[in-house]
């Protein structure tokens, strides 16, 4: 009887695997209705994670007032409730204006080199189960938001538009592993691919074994035909290291991008270049030294007696 | 598994990726991720019979396969939760004391949770998804490790209390 009854579910695990295999097998092969079922998800889920969002932003003061625990005192339950109060209103304070900061660097940017852009804020990202780098905004294709645009931040490069729903957007962020954009080094026409590796290091592969490449070259978007999916001349990174490849076809090193993928909160979707490339003109300038001020003293003669 | 068990059981692990997706995301883990979703689903499955296991385990990976962040192909997801939870529930499970202790679900949650990970990427590996640089895939499969570990007595009661509940008369 135990047999019979463990033949049937080894029975119904194989059929449940073969079950499975032929799902993917339908998505392998482009079957619209199980990437419509994923964009479906997003409609609903989106509602939730602008909620979420909300709600949860001053999350981190929330986890160091934990430490605070069982040190509550009955007397001044009454004070800390108006401090937190206060408290809350700081960090929302302190929040937005972070965010205003983000969204006058990431302006900047765009009017520089006349990209036609759309603000948006992020409220989420990918788990910890997909294995890919994403965020997801509060706009999508009811603000212009296409698939394959290009999204910046203050500092350069973000990711690019995966996909849309009506009021929320997909972005795969450049450090993703499957992440890849063709790069030209400022000042220079030497090209190359930038992929990314999941982390915050990138890796580059010239074109040419006879790249002219050295630490500290920044990296600029290519740009791709029609603009999709990325616009010319956007700030990507900086070389960090270039590897001694000396007899291979190619040039290689190791890339930092320019802007901190764990922190981001407001970001622009380019809808258009307008004025087309840009050329070197996002390339971020190195800050200036502040001047020093040089006394020169001069000893006066000691007086003889 | 019953059929008028299944509609609690889809409840439960819908909400739960909800709050997976929309809540669970938001926050900004120290080092890598949690994925509350595959910690659940492991401390649910070890409980389970072999049968309920197999169901629960393809209705769980269908649900996660709905992800709209993930890059993987769709089902990819469901394969590998169908193909560990038969093995949880009869390899591991006939190992295991009839009675389980908190201990040892925590362990079979952390273990399973990255075993999961794994054979996602190795499947993913095989249908040609680029899966990024060693140390990312270190530091994310073992940052969900240490999150499964350390938030487990928050989630396992809660596992424990949840499959209790969506258990028939008959079963209990």
């Amino acid at each position: 009887m135990a047999n019979r009854g463990s033949n049937r579910s080894r029975l119904l695990w194989v059929s449940l695997l073969v079950t499975s295999l032929f799902i993917i097998t339908l998505d392998l092969r482009g079957v619209s209705l199980l990437t419509s079922l994923r964009s479906g998800t997003q409609s609903v889920i989106a509602p939730f994670e602008r909620l979420a969002t909300r709600a949860f932003s001053p999350v981190e003061d929330f986890f160091s007032e934990l430490s605070n625990l069982g040190r509550s005192r009955a007397k001044i339950e009454k004070l800390e409730e108006e401090n937190q109060e206060l408290k809350n209103q700081v960090i929302f304070n302190q929040e937005t204006l972070a965010q205003l900061e983000s969204l006058k660097g990431v302006l900047d940017l765009a009017g520089k080199a006349r990209y036609k852009t759309v603000s948006a804020r992020v409220i989420s990202r990918g788990g910890t189960g997909t294995f890919s780098e994403t965020i997801v905004l509060d706009i999508g294709s009811d603000s212009g938001v296409r698939r394959d645009m290009t999204v910046v931040a203050a500092s350069g490069l973000v990711g690019v538009v995966k996909s849309t729903t009506s009021s929320s957007s997909i972005v795969l962020l450049m450090n993703d592993p499957s992440f890849r954009i063709g790069v030209r080094v400022a000042g220079k026409q030497d090209m190359g691919i930038l992929l990314g590796q999941g982390d915050d290091n990138y890796s580059l592969q010239m074109l040419s074994a006879t790249s002219a490449i050295s630490v500290g070259d920044v990296l600029l978007a290519r740009g791709s035909s029609g603009d999709k999916p990325f616009v010319p001349g956007v700030p990507v990174g900086s070389i960090s290291y270039v590897e001694n490849t000396v007899g291979q076809l190619t040039r290689e090193g190791k890339v930092n991008g320019f802007v901190d993928l764990n922190s981001l909160s407001v970001v622009s979707v380019v809808l258009a270049a307008v004025a087309g490339d840009p050329g070197d003109a996002l390339v971020p300038t190195a800050p200036r030294p502040a001047p020093t001020a040089t006394v020169f003293v001069t000893p006066s003669p000691t007086p003889k007696e | 598994m019953e059929i008028n068990r299944l509609p609690k059981v889809l409840l439960v692990f819908l909400s739960l990726f909800l709050i997976q997706e929309a809540l669970i995301n938001q926050f900004d883990f120290l080092i890598a991720g949690f994925s509350l979703y595959l910690a659940f689903f492991m401390a649910w499955v070890i409980q389970d019979q072999r049968n309920s296991a197999v169901v629960t385990g393809f209705i769980a990976g269908f649900i996660l396969d709905l992800s709209p962040t993930i890059e993987a192909p769709f089902g990819l997801w469901t394969l590998v939760l169908t193909a560990l939870s038969y093995l949880l529930a009869s390899n591991v499970r006939a190992a295991l004391d009839a009675q389980l202790s908190p201990l040892v679900m925590l362990s079979v949650a952390v273990l399973a949770s990255s075993s999961a990970l794994i054979l996602f990427l190795l499947f993913g590996a095989i249908l040609g998804q680029e899966v990024g640089s060693a140390t990312y895939l270190v530091r994310s499969i073992s940052g969900n490790a240490l999150w499964s570990a350390l938030l487990s007595p928050l989630y396992i009661p809660l596992v424990i209390k949840l499959y209790r509940a969506t258990l028939t008369a008959r079963q209990r």
